[in-house]
């Protein structure tokens, strides 16, 4: 176990790294510094906001600077649009309202994903089943970015139930809009996946053997199919929380919910290299990450693997 | 001389000697084409397509042309009509939202079909290569591959567009570094099958070239999935395409698509013109659900053991 950790954690790194490197080699590509404006500025002020900035240095000490920085800092330098703020100050003030509706939207989509799954598997071939397949089919077509200005539509203009945007401090009925747009299709994807996974343990010769001990159906499901269904869900989380972190701009987009997409958009806008480059490399950890937790939980609740 | 019936007779032979087996193709297509579902779709996507290439013939008004006495009277003078030949309305800005959708949809399409044919042609020789050469090669390839799966690719497109200016090309280049990885994936799993049919065998003994066997026999056995995998790609990449264009950062005005126009639409919902959403939205879900079907019968045809 420990050595597969070890063995992940061996590719995770360089991934890291390459991912750093490559978006500052990005950055030096780029045609004209941020500085750049119609109007020039005098040499002296240009001289002055370099070295504030350290663009006056050798290129490879700057990569060299900015890697050690957020290696072993964690520190991702001034933001070049907001003149006063460093990265970290845009992460922090962004980040906690990300992972608020991030969290909820996770915790939906699974706990919904997996019922609608389990008793679209319980009762197939059914009106129930019918419905669930009918709802993840319908929300497989539906994006995020779809999802958000139709609810929009019903629940604030033609009902008026809820606001529709801003985040005021996390109150409650700021955060549904956001946790729907965003959990609805990967609910409907782990909805799929549990439902199909079900039905082959249901079906196989262990549940057979419980269910002719005259176990109580409730019991089987809870004790005995309930874990084996659930070995593909969770090789399917890794995927669906990168989903959710990238699905997080169309987010703060849609509902100006103030999380880090809506400053990585606005970054892209004014050119903010920094703040892109940070955010970049944020969720770019985060993802290797999730994918690393992931493949840990899966091999330690399938007993098959063995590493 | 031939009498009549004698060469009724050895018409009747010919017809005989002219009776086939069915071959793999001729059973796939029966299969597909008794999906009901699948064919729906498929007729939903010629119409479509003919809508996109033809439509702008039936437009009244120019994609770009400014009606400026519409402009900031869109919600009632710019209402969807047959008597003003704004079959859709116009947009915010007073173009004709009909040719906008005819546009629309075109570069939508364009941008599914493109990543899929490069997934297509670079994810299957790389795939297939990988899977033949195996090994080393083998296992250097596929680390790769998951090295790249594992980086966070929207925003990594994001700060390259931002970079390197917002441009259909760029977003083409950006879809094409994305595209191929699922699909190398799946053709190496079944070049591995293959490779140890006998066939493969036969051509290695009588001294055919690697790259040959590659090309000539083991491609056009994977045919079949990659077929069905890059028609669900299509989709895919038209909603990645849409993403990008929703947040403002992939096609640029003049040009337009689905994802733009889904989000101009949004933006004025509370103005009392939700054509401006509706249109584009409709067609965007119609596209989605038509390759869906197509996918999914493609699959049920081209891949049984998947049924």
């Amino acid at each position: 176990m420990y050595t597969f950790i070890a063995k992940r954690l061996a590719v995770a790194v360089p991934t890291l790294l390459i991912l750093i490197i490559f978006s500052f080699v990005l950055m030096f590509a780029a045609p004209g510094g941020p500085f750049t404006n119609e109007r020039p500025l005098p040499a002296a002020v240009m001289d002055n906001i370099n070295a504030r900035y350290g663009l006056d240095q050798p290129y490879w000490k700057q990569m060299y600077d900015y890697v050690y920085n957020v290696v072993f800092r964690f520190d991702f330098g001034p933001s070049f649009q907001y003149r006063d703020r460093t990265v970290n100050d845009v992460i922090a003030q962004g980040f906690p309202v990300t992972l608020t509706y991030g969290a909820w939207s996770a915790l939906v989509a699974l706990v919904v994903g997996v019922s609608l799954g389990i008793v679209a598997a319980l009762r197939q071939n059914t009106w129930l089943d019918y419905l669930a397949v009918g709802i993840t089919i319908g929300a497989q077509a539906l994006p995020n970015f779809v999802m958000a200005p139709v609810l929009v539509l019903i629940f604030t203009l033609w009902l008026g139930w809820l606001p529709g945007g801003g985040w005021n401090g996390g109150q409650w009925n700021h955060v549904i809009l956001p946790v729907i747009a965003l959990s609805t299709s990967y609910m409907a994807s782990i909805a799929r996946i549990m439902r199909s996974s079900m039905l082959e343990v249901m079906n196989s010769n262990f549940i057979r053997t419980a269910l002719a001990k005259g176990l109580p159906m409730r019991r089987v499901v809870m004790r005995h199919a309930l874990k084996p269904a659930l070995l593909p869900v969770i090789s399917y989380l890794g995927p669906a929380v990168v989903g959710m972190i990238t699905g997080s701009v169309v987010i703060d987009v849609a509902f100006s919910t103030g999380g880090i997409g809506q400053f990585f958009v606005n970054s892209a806008f004014n050119r903010d290299y920094a703040v892109i480059m940070g955010i970049t490399i944020l969720v770019g950890a985060l993802t290797i990450l999730f994918n690393l937790l992931v493949d840990v939980l899966y091999a330690w609740v399938d007993p098959k693997i063995r590493y | 001389m031939i009498s009549q019936s004698d060469a009724k007779l050895l018409n009747d032979t010919a017809a005989l000697a002219d009776v086939r087996g069915r071959s793999l193709w001729e059973d796939a297509r029966r299969r597909f084409f008794r999906n009901k579902a699948a064919v729906a779709g498929l007729f939903v996507l010629i119409a479509i397509t003919l809508f996109a290439v033809f439509g702008s013939y039936f437009a009244k008004y120019e994609a770009d042309f400014v009606d400026f006495s519409l402009m900031g009277a869109n919600a009632y003078q710019g209402v969807p009509s047959f008597s003003s030949g704004h079959y859709f309305g116009t947009d915010i800005d007073g173009r004709d939202l009909f040719a906008r959708t005819v546009q629309g949809t075109g570069i939508s399409l364009l941008v599914g079909i493109v990543g899929s044919l490069v997934a297509v042609i670079v994810g299957t020789l790389y795939g297939a290569t990988a899977g033949y050469v195996g090994g080393r090669t083998d296992g250097t390839m596929m680390r790769i591959v998951d090295i790249l799966m594992s980086i966070p690719f929207m925003f990594v497109l994001i700060l390259m567009l931002v970079i390197f200016g917002r441009s259909i090309l760029m977003l083409f280049i950006g879809i094409g570094l994305i595209s191929w990885l699922d699909m190398s994936r799946i053709a190496r799993g079944q070049t591995l099958t293959i490779k140890n049919k006998e066939f493969v065998e036969a051509a290695v003994a009588t001294g055919v070239s690697p790259f040959t066997i590659v090309l000539r026999h083991i491609i056009p056995n994977l045919l079949g999935i990659v077929i069905v995998y890059a028609t669900l790609l299509v989709p895919q990449m038209i909603i990645f395409e849409s993403f990008i264009s929703y947040l403002g950062l992939g096609v640029q005005e003049p040009n337009t698509s689905l994802g733009a126009l889904i989000n101009a639409g949004a933006n004025q919902m509370s103005n009392g013109t939700l054509w401006m959403l509706l249109y584009p939205l409709a067609f965007f879900l119609v596209t989605l659900f038509a390759f869906f079907f197509v996918g999914d019968g493609l699959r049920d045809s081209l891949d049984p053991k998947d049924r």
